[in-house]
């Protein structure tokens, strides 16, 4: 049997895709990781600039979390309950999606009270956050260009509105590569519904495919075919890659240039591989018991949420850049009606889950080099959602989304962004969705003008135009 | 060019420079130049090219003088792209003499520059160089003269030969064998590999011409149009739901996919092909009288592919974004040139003000959209064109009627009122046993006034309040709302002293629930439901899910067209609204009106463009797109027939002449042969625009039936990526291709053409997503029939939000943006499905049943025919005897070809 080629064998008959490449780096391990670098998409890639951070763990809480009954005290509400508000600037479709012609504010059902060193007004619904104000930093009054969910995902996730851009994640391991050879570099951990936009929220765009997320499912199967169909024998199937490899190997033999023909080739190791290195991953038997008490997981409300935290510390602990973990079965924040009923179970389903991870990533020194984000497509309005209804809920609202990261070079407690008395909106300067892209990508030591890919006729960047690097919460 | 173009990154550091005093100006610096570049240069050029010396006039001194180049290639460093900057080129021996003179860089080395090159970004309003070669009308040079002029077949022969022997060290491959050839037809023509007899018969064929008799029989051969018409699906974005929220369905894409299909098959010229996409139903004989041809409307369908974000209410901006897209879309698509990036500003690169480009955009403002028949809630907009073949007239008739009858009467629909009456009943009786007469809403309220019999209210009174109901949510006055507010809380006030009076049975009111409350009641998420089990809640969504499935294809059916139309105009409806120049592409910020005219870079003028009326202007909002239209789908526009003949020769030889085979304008690539690609350009226009006849041409050309293998050419040549074509290129199959192929060679492949798309099975862990979503029905359906999930993968259904995960794996577009080419990646993802998948599986035992069917029962002969199947060849003898070694089923060895190199390349 041939042996694999040598390396440089291979970059001298290689002409083909990066994603060739890219297994042969694999295969090649450490030893080869300099050489290739600018042509290796997935090798661990310097940063453009000193970061801490070397991984990042994504929270996306699907259907617009609402500002003012988590992280935003608005005493204010209570004043003006059951009357119309005031005053709306800009159009009625431009802050809520169902018009604000007829409306009431509905003041906040959740108590309030001060936490931590920073003395951070938190709602009674987060009792576990609350114990961590103080390493997380708040960006308030984020604007988005949409009212609408889909367009406002896209936004929040690709940087831009229409389907078809590449999400952070694709960006992020394009810029740095991923540091685990046999998982994918980017990994989205869904709770087995259908999200808004579907794969597009996890798209390469135009990037090479290489960067697209890979979807972990829940159950023993993360991965769509990682295992063969029942009743196959591995040894009988070890026998099948057997011949295959002589297969492909003669094959390759009898011609020149085969670089992609070998890449091919190693990619059914690798594939191998991975059927060990994924159930590995996700097998959480070897956890300790403060642990899973820790992450929530035999709490029967927070168990869910519990398990994918704690696989996205095994995930960035096993050196995948880039983590994304889904809140929610079709957009649960969306809460159009009974606020006062639906809020506590969401915020019950993460609260601890969250906590946990933060204080885990703390306690074992991981936070320094992960950063932590948790966001939400859009806020909500401080008025009902123009449904008549007994238990009223909170109308989508693209200007006052709040967010929070952690870790890395985050400076603990710090707060930027400012909405007016009622949360609705900014009131100072405008808080571009893009200002926050460019701060994430300046957390992972990625300059947003470098980080560039030409696409028809344009060079696209995550920030579009460029945004700001928000100083104000950096270290 | 006198203007100096400063890198972008260059102008942040100046900027900082300027902000920082206490920084001195100086010469625009780089930190990477200086670090890791110019050191280099220094070592190996200075000799030749210092500041004194400028051997050509190229000097490595400063970074201006490298950027800026010597006398012999202009700009050595293009910002952005190292490829094409000549100082890599000049470094990797592309072009000669390669440098430095009589050395060469490390690999790495020139690495190191080529990311240097990458990092720079061009400069921000800076006057663009000019690229006109895509604005110059192409021109019909003579074939040029060669040495080896026995090797030419076709003029196309003589172009590429020409270079190959300009270059030093470069001579085509010899050609490949019969075998290979043949293969290679199939696959490239059709999709999938020849059949044992197939192939026997060419082989056969002692004809000289056999070889063109094959592409011939290939290209008439109805599969043609399905392997090639992928192609331009993939440029057109093609879809079939809108991609946002929900992933609403938005219609009958399918016909005009099939269109697309047949179009290739029957060799509808180009100019009429492109045409009838943008001017479908606006066209217009000159007649005074007269009927847009119907069925130029599925052609139309172009224009309302893209994913389109059905459920937003700021329907202006979804308006500006539909007019963003298409606009786009067109100058991509049809003339390779990045229009859309003038949209927010003047084009960086070419020379495209971004007041033309909404001169373009205006030949489109006059679309009116009709809405897609499935979005909920809203009427429907039908848009009839009927099928013309008559065959396919008749199956879908009876398909209508089946559907029509099943949801009118079918047993589905009689078990779902079952169930639904059931769930009524308990409802009513469960709340009228807790009715209480305390804290009623406004609910309780919409139940007693809906009560038929007078129990509380009047009719006068029931009267006035649908009248205000009707006012408040017509004009959204707040004086209604109010209005309408103020009598609620009177007759709610009313109602309770009714009930609590005792002159009313407060239960009574829930005697007004209806089947619409079982509905909202069974479809609460989120919350378990106080009226109906968690199992009666699922049996709903399923029952119910079942009749919308049956809706659903009886839409598909239906001969409705996904298109659009044009505003009706004065008088009977408003003009087409002025089309504005948006500052920075906001449809906020409208700026001066523009009329519709062609790029200004094309006819030097800015005027506007003569619109093709019909002859007493009866009606006013047609003929914008048929102007256009006429002006794009013309010999005498200087970029159409270059951008087609380049999209054919892409795939049929891996690359394009153009490698950017959608941006012709200065950021993109340089064609390698211009000269070739004018001529053919000239050639498809003079003779009648047929896409066959340039199929034929480069088939039958001695540069395709090249080996893929060229042992004379050494590792080390110079032209590593084979732009000049001294080989054929070898290439991994499509996503389509391999599942084509995989189906046929298990003989299972349905080759049934035309109608709605099929659904093939998703992974057995993924199918909780085949099972009924919250609303609106399943995101992926079963199919009408088992043998509809092995159709053709053209004909597979494409949800945005749902790739299919093998066709994914294998590149497959994400169908969000157009795709002129596609990425070919290899993952371990893809080698998973392979070998774990369930069709790989599935289909390798049924070709292992097909083996034993044909062959017999000794494995020898089960061997030969295997290899004959899959790999169109008979096992050599090592081949031979490591299968009969194999231990394991023919199952196995049937799942091993199928996972083959050889079975998914194109050699």
């Amino acid at each position: 049997m041939n042996p694999l080629p040598s390396r440089r064998e291979f970059l001298k008959h290689s002409y083909l895709g990066l994603g060739s490449l890219a297994l042969m780096d694999l295969l090649a391990g450490d030893a080869g990781a300099s050489a290739g670098s600018a042509a290796n998409p997935l090798l661990p890639r310097p940063a453009h600039l000193p970061a801490k951070a070397k991984h990042c763990i994504f929270l996306f809480m699907e259907g617009g979390v609402s500002q003012m009954d988590t992280f935003e005290y608005r005493p204010v509400l209570d004043k003006y309950a059951g009357r119309q508000m005031p005053s709306v600037r800009g159009t009625d479709l431009d802050v809520a999606s169902l018009g604000t012609a007829h409306n009431r504010i509905i003041p906040s059902p959740f108590s309030f009270a001060r936490h931590g060193q920073s003395g951070r007004w938190m709602s009674e619904l987060l009792p576990h956050l609350s114990t961590c104000v103080d390493d997380m930093a708040f960006l308030h009054g984020v604007t988005v260009d949409s009212s609408n969910h889909a367009p406002a995902v896209y936004h929040s996730l690709t940087g831009q509105i229409l389907p078809g851009g590449a999400a952070i994640g694709a960006w992020m391991t394009y810029g740095l590569g991923s540091e685990n050879r046999n998982l994918p570099g980017f990994i989205v951990l869904g709770q087995g519904a259908p999200a808004v936009g579907g794969a597009s929220q996890w798209s390469h765009g135009f990037l090479p495919a290489v960067h697209q997320g890979t979807l972990f499912r829940p159950g023993s199967n993360p991965i769509a075919d990682l295992h063969p169909p029942a009743g196959t024998s591995p040894r009988s199937r070890r026998n099948e890659l057997d011949l295959l490899k002589w297969l492909n190997w003669r094959h390759a033999g009898q011609r020149t240039r085969t670089g992609d023909l070998e890449a091919r080739i190693a990619a059914y190791e690798m594939a191998f591989q991975m059927q060990s290195a994924a159930p590995e991953l996700i097998d959480l038997s070897g956890e300790s018991e403060a642990t899973r008490k820790l992450y929530g997981l035999d709490d029967p409300v927070a168990g869910t949420f519990g398990r994918q935290c704690l696989m996205a510390r095994r995930m960035v602990e096993r050196g995948v850049r880039f983590v994304k973990l889904l809140h929610g079965k079709g957009k649960p924040w969306d809460q159009h009606g009974d606020l006062a009923g639906r809020l506590p179970v969401l915020c019950h389903e993460v609260d601890q889950p969250i906590a946990g991870l933060l204080k885990d990533l703390k306690s074992r020194g991981m936070l320094e080099e992960t950063l932590v984000v948790w966001a939400s497509e859009m806020g909500r309005t401080p008025f009902d959602s123009n449904v008549v209804s007994d238990k009223p809920g909170r109308d989508h609202n693209r200007f006052g989304l709040v967010m929070w990261m952690a870790g890395g070079d985050v400076r603990p407690g710090a707060t930027f962004g400012e909405t007016d008395e009622f949360a609705l909106r900014s009131a100072g300067e405008s808080l571009p969705v893009r200002d926050v892209h460019a701060t994430l990508l300046r957390l992972m030591g990625l300059d947003q003008h470098q980080l560039s890919f030409l696409h028809a006729g344009r060079f696209k960047r995550l920030t579009d135009i460029g945004g700001r690097v928000i100083d104000e919460i950096l270290l | 060019m006198a203007v100096t173009r400063i890198p972008h990154r260059l102008i942040g550091l100046l900027l900082q420079a300027m902000l920082a005093p206490c920084l001195a100006l100086g010469e625009p610096t780089d930190p990477i130049f200086e670090k890791e570049v110019k050191p280099l240069l220094l070592a190996r050029c200075h000799a030749c090219h210092s500041e004194g010396e400028q051997t050509s006039g190229f000097s490595v001194s400063s970074l201006h003088s490298v950027i800026s180049g010597g006398n012999k290639h202009g700009k050595a460093v293009l910002e952005g792209n190292a490829e094409a900057s000549p100082l890599v080129r000049l470094l990797k021996g592309q072009l000669h003499p390669r440098m430095p003179l009589g050395g060469v860089l490390a690999e790495s080395e020139i690495a190191r520059i080529e990311d240097w090159i990458r990092s720079l970004q061009p400069a921000a309003g800076v006057q663009a160089e000019a690229w006109l070669w895509p604005f110059r009308q192409p021109v019909k040079t003579v074939p040029p003269e060669v040495e080896n002029a026995g090797w030419v077949r076709n003029p196309i022969d003589r172009f590429i030969l020409q270079r190959l022997e300009q270059e030093s060290g470069l001579s085509p491959a010899p050609p490949a064998s019969r075998r290979t050839l043949a293969r290679r037809l199939y696959l490239d023509l059709v999709g999938m590999p020849p059949t044992p007899e197939e192939m026997q018969r060419f082989l056969d064929n002692p004809s000289p011409n056999a070889y063109e008799k094959l592409v011939d029989t290939l290209l008439a051969d109805a599969r043609y149009g399905e392997r090639w018409g992928r192609h331009w699906l993939d440029l057109v974005r093609y879809g079939e739901s809108d991609g946002m929220e929900g992933d609403i369905l938005i219609g009958n894409a399918w016909r005009y996919r099939d269109w697309v299909i047949e179009s290739f098959n029957s060799d509808l010229p180009y100019d009429r092909f492109v045409t009838l996409q943008l001017a479908g139903g606006d066209e217009h004989s000159r007649k005074a009288w007269y009927k847009p041809e119907i069925q130029g409307h599925i052609p139309a369908g172009f224009l309302r592919l893209a994913p389109w974000d059905l459920g937003n209410l700021a329907s202006e901006q979804l308006r500006q974004d539909f007019l963003d897209e298409v606009t786009t879309a067109t100058g991509s698509i049809f003339l390779g040139l990045t229009v859309g990036c003038a949209r927010c500003h003047d084009h960086k690169y070419d020379p495209i003000p971004a007041r033309d480009y909404y001169r373009f955009q205006a030949f489109f403002n006059a679309i009116r959209v009709p809405l897609p028949p499935n979005t909920s809630g809203i009427p429907p907009e039908e848009f009839v064109v009927p099928y013309q073949d008559p065959h396919f007239r008749t199956l879908a008739e009876s398909k209508i009627r089946q559907y029509r009858e099943r949801l009118e009467n079918g047993a589905e629909k009689r078990e779902l009122e079952r169930f639904e009456q059931a769930l009524l009943d308990r409802l009513i009786s469960k709340k009228m046993s807790e009715a209480t007469s305390d804290r009623l809403t406004a609910k309780d309220l919409e139940l007693e006034l809906a009560r038929k019999e007078q129990r509380v209210y009047s009719a006068e009174e029931k009267a006035a309040y649908d009248r205000l109901k009707e006012r408040a949510g017509r004009t959204l006055e707040q004086t209604d709302h109010r209005a309408l507010a103020r009598y609620e809380a009177w007759l709610l006030e009313k109602l309770t002293a009714a009930y609590a009076a005792g002159t009313t049975d407060p239960a009574g009111r829930f005697r007004a629930l209806t089947l619409a409350d079982v509905r909202a009641e069974a479809r609460r998420v989120n919350r378990p439901s106080k009226y109906f089990t968690r199992e009666e809640k699922q049996r709903h969504l399923e029952l119910s899910d079942t009749m919308e499935v049956l809706r659903r294809r009886l839409l598909r059916w239906r001969p409705l067209a996904l298109t659009v139309t044009n505003v009706i105009g004065p008088p009977l409806g408003p003009g087409i609204p002025a089309t504005r120049v948006l500052k920075g592409g906001d449809y906020r910020q409208p700026g001066e009106a523009v009329e519709p005219g062609f790029p200004s870079a094309f006819t030097g003028s800015d005027a506007a463009a003569v619109l093709e009326k019909d002859r007493y202007r009866q009606y006013p909002t047609r003929g914008r797109r048929m102007t256009l239209a006429r002006w794009i789908a013309s010999p005498r526009n200087p970029l159409t027939a270059r951008v087609m003949v380049n999209r054919i020769w892409q795939q049929r030889f891996g690359r394009g002449i153009v490698e950017t085979s959608s941006d012709f304008g200065r950021n993109g690539d340089r064609p390698t042969h211009p000269e070739l690609l004018d001529w053919l350009a000239v050639r498809f226009a003079q003779e009648g625009w047929s896409v066959k006849a340039l199929h034929r041409l480069m088939l039958t050309s001695s540069t395709y039936r090249q080996s893929a293998d060229n042992p004379g050419v050494g590792g080390a040549a110079s032209d590593p990526e084979n732009r000049l074509l001294w080989r054929f290129e070898r290439r991994r199959l499509e996503a389509e291709a391999i599942r084509d192929s995989i189906l046929s060679a298990s003989g299972r492949l349905n080759p049934e053409r035309r109608g709605p798309s099929v659904f093939p099975p998703l992974p057995e862990d993924m199918k909780d997503l085949s099972r009924p979503a919250r609303a609106g029905g399943s995101m992926w359906e079963p199919n009408e029939r088992e043998r509809d999930a092995r159709r053709r993968s053209v004909y597979i259904f494409q949800r945005r939000s749902l790739p299919l995960p093998l066709m994914a794996s294998f590149d497959a577009p994400v169908f969000n943006e157009s795709c002129e080419r596609r990425s070919v990646t290899t993952t371990p993802l893809q080698a998973l499905s392979m070998m774990n998948g369930r069709l790989v599986n599935e289909e390798a035992a049924h070709l292992a049943a097909r083996v034993e069917r044909e062959a017999g029962g000794r494995r020898e002969d089960q061997v030969a025919r295997l290899f004959e199947i899959a790999l169109s060849r008979p096992p050599d003898p090592a081949e031979q005897q490591q299968f009969m070694e194999f231990r394991g089923s023919l199952e196995a060895l049937c799942r091993v070809m199928l996972n083959s190199n050889e079975f998914l390349f194109v050699d």
